[in-house]
């Protein structure tokens, strides 16, 4: 089922084109990843859905109602940067934005200490924000965002200052979430988590949707072209290497694209064997991370030209 | 546009009862009465001062009559005394500054009515008026005296006029009480024009921490940046009130248990005084009366509080939602603070002349009647209509004020890195 819809957004600010002609939509029980480098538009967007600003034209559906201040209870919004009350309890915060998301206080409370037990967090429940960590106060941050249930659930970089067991900790309490059928609409940098994460993306730059569509389909679609190689050995065999572009290159591991006909690299791979042994050799898709790369440096080159 | 009360009811109550229970407001509750008091001590402090102590000045004084000087030296032994001494002399004393200055009364004093006084500079205008009062209390006497008539009459002539005052009211006559009551619009007027501006400046603090830990973009996805603005300015406001409501409990209560003590202390001091000076109005002293406060005066040192803070505090929250840090907002505010100050300037005027063109005009207007239309209804009665008048243009500035402060704060919580110029702020204004 379709929860949000944005059809063609705009927004200008004075002469600046925030964002252009945007249009995707969330599913429910899917997880939604809005990308794009810093300054793409995605803030704007998210604003946008959540009834912070108004497009200059465009339309946003939610529950195909048209979205406005009535709607917002049913979305939880977590920024990209973390908004607490600093000199306010963990509960008291909590309880607040509860009900700001119209619930009601005892609600709210039985809420609240269900995800701090949730979150292993019940011992900060009296604590002042300032006396937790970076990582605590996201996790308190997270919280309000679901708190009150919401059908629709906007993340804006929530790995930010988490270690990785609590990344995981995180990473699991979405899918959960998606699992119960909630629409996730998450906006990240780390290609990686958005490879393991997402189900469909939109990649924006300058305000405009470069790239849209399920993950898997976008991957398949640019082919086998990635070439992963473990080996023990004269690195210097990979120097030789022409019209391939090396994308990460560390001791013993070298990941490269072949932009260059097949048969070359067939060549080059018979030679490979006579030189080093290899442990690893994968041909595979490129990862998420390189086709953001690709289109968004192509989109940027077209734009000098 | 709709507005939700159930969020602006949630933010009124969080903004309350987060403050309620702070140690600034605890300490500030318990410490204004003191404050309070401490005022008062000063201001009668320097008017006592003021009054009784003149400046140590050392003055020699060349008598050409060789009569008046020892006369003016007696009214004044403490500062003046008589010199032998050549002008000359004198003058190079008071520029080793052995001396502060030398007094030439000359000979035909009686009829050129000047004396010449010489300093090194310095002793003030309290300082020069005291020496011709001195001088001229000689010389009239010795005037009078020179036409022949008795010093007996003379002393009648001087013997001063005072005053009794009574103010009538439907049940018969009280005792007007108008230092008393000039003083207490004093006192009233600055203690409204700080708690104005203190209240105003919490609330812009808090949209300031607001906007700086971005809070503000969790609070906006929830609620209309209007209910957020209204519900934190009326939240601090009942703060302010409460504040305002424990204070004068505390006042009331006092006078009500406290005031016949003292009355009964005071009470002897003052019979015996009207006794000794004037035997005539000793009459109006027996059954003491004390000055009351009006109800009035509470309803409208409530209402020009509550007036006065909303409209400079959405204001002051405007302000804070354009920047990113106080030190910003004080920038942008100089030039307003510039134009708050002038209440402060007129405050002696308002007092000694309650009722003349200027207060009036002054009193009624809204950014000025907070301090000083308290302090006319203190000091003397305001024609009703000039009260309705002010109560009528507060209203109809505070609305434009939350309409105005509303459409910039709606813009600028969202926009972080520069501080805007009033053009900018303009353009907020008309942007739809």
């Amino acid at each position: 089922m379709t929860v949000l819809r944005a059809e063609k957004l705009f927004k200008r600010y004075g002469n600046f084109v925030a964002v252009d002609n945007v249009s995707f939509s969330v599913e429910s029980g899917k997880i939604f990843g809005l990308l794009g480098p810093n300054g793409a538009g995605k803030t704007t967007s998210i604003r946008i859905v959540t009834n912070i600003i108004a497009p200059d034209s465009g339309e946003v559906y939610l529950f195909n109602e048209t979205a406005g201040p009535k709607l917002q209870e049913k979305i939880g919004y977590l920024p990209e940067e973390r908004g607490l009350y600093k000199k306010l309890k963990v509960i008291e915060q909590l309880l607040y934005f509860g009900q700001l998301k119209g619930m009601k206080r005892s609600e709210a409370l039985q809420k609240a200490r269900f995800w701090l037990f949730k979150m292993n967090a019940s011992d900060w429940e009296n604590k002042k924000i300032q006396e937790l960590s970076k990582g605590m106060q996201q996790k308190v941050q997270f919280i309000s965002t679901i708190l009150h249930d919401p059908p629709l659930v906007i993340l804006d970089e929530p790995f930010s200052g988490l270690d990785p067991i609590n990344t995981e900790l995180l990473k699991q309490i979405i899918l959960d979430l998606k699992e119960q059928g909630k629409a996730i609409m998450l906006s990240t940098h780390i290609m990686s988590q958005v490879e393991q994460l997402c189900d469909e993306i939109c990649l924006i730059d300058h305000g405009k949707v470069l790239l849209s569509g399920n993950v898997r389909d976008i991957k398949k679609s640019y082919g086998k072209d990635t070439i992963l190689v473990e080996y023990e050995g004269d690195s210097n065999v990979f120097n030789d290497l022409k019209d391939v572009q090396i994308i990460n290159r560390s001791e013993n591991r070298i990941e490269f694209r072949i932009n260059a006909d097949i048969k070359v690299i067939e060549k080059f791979q018979k030679e490979l064997l006579s030189k080093v042994l290899i442990f690893r050799y994968e041909l595979m898709e490129p990862s998420l991370n390189e086709i953001f790369i690709d289109v968004v440096t192509k989109k940027e080159k077209l734009i000098e030209n | 546009m709709k507005i939700s009360y159930l969020k602006i009811k949630s933010i009124i109550k969080h903004e309350y009862t987060t403050r309620i229970k702070s140690k600034g407001f605890i300490i500030s509750t318990l410490l204004g009465p003191i404050g309070f008091f401490v005022i008062m001590g000063m201001i009668a402090l320097s008017s006592y001062l003021s009054v009784s102590e003149s400046p140590k000045m050392k003055i020699a004084i060349i008598d050409y009559t060789h009569n008046y000087g020892k006369e003016i030296v007696r009214l004044d032994s403490v500062n003046l005394f008589l010199s032998k001494k050549s002008e000359a002399e004198l003058r190079e004393k008071v520029l080793k500054q052995e001396l502060d200055g030398f007094l030439i009364i000359p000979e035909n004093i009686l009829d050129s009515g000047i004396v010449y006084l010489f300093t090194g500079g310095g002793g003030g205008i309290a300082f020069q008026s005291s020496i011709r009062d001195i001088v001229n209390a000689v010389v009239r006497r010795h005037r009078l005296e020179r036409e022949g008539i008795s010093p007996l009459v003379i002393q009648k002539i001087d013997s001063p006029v005072l005053l009794d005052a009574r103010k009538i009211t439907i049940t018969g006559e009280k005792k007007e009480f108008t230092e008393v009551y000039a003083v207490l619009g004093y006192i009233l007027g600055i203690s409204i024009y700080i708690l104005m501006f203190t209240y105003g400046g919490i609330v812009q603090r808090s949209v300031i921490e607001e906007k700086a830990n971005r809070i503000i973009e969790v609070l906006a996805s929830s609620a209309k940046p209007f209910e957020i603005l209204l519900g934190k300015v009326i939240g601090v406001g009942a703060l302010g009130l409460t504040q305002i409501l424990i204070w004068l409990i505390v006042f009331g209560l006092g006078l009500y248990f406290g005031a016949p003590i003292i009355l009964s202390f005071f009470e002897s001091d003052i019979m015996q005084s009207s006794i000794v000076s004037n035997a005539e109005l000793s009459d109006a002293a027996t059954g003491l009366e004390i000055p009351t406060i009006s109800p009035l005066l509470i309803l409208a040192l409530i209402f020009y509080f509550l007036a006065g803070y909303f409209l400079f505090s959405t204001i002051f929250a405007a302000i804070g939602s354009a920047v990113d840090q106080e030190s910003d907002a004080a920038q942008i505010q100089a030039p307003i603070s510039m134009f708050l100050v002038i209440p402060l300037l007129f405050i002696s005027v308002v007092i000694v002349n309650p009722d003349s063109t200027l207060s009036v005009i002054l009193s009624l207007i809204p950014f000025f009647s907070p301090t000083l239309m308290v302090i006319r209804i203190a000091a003397s009665e305001v024609p009703l209509w000039q009260i309705i008048v002010s109560v009528m243009l507060m209203i109809i500035s505070f609305f434009a004020a939350i309409w105005a402060s509303a459409k910039i704060y709606r813009i600028g919580i969202l926009i972080y890195g520069k501080k805007p110029s009033f053009k900018e702020l303009f353009k907020w204004l008309k942007a739809v």
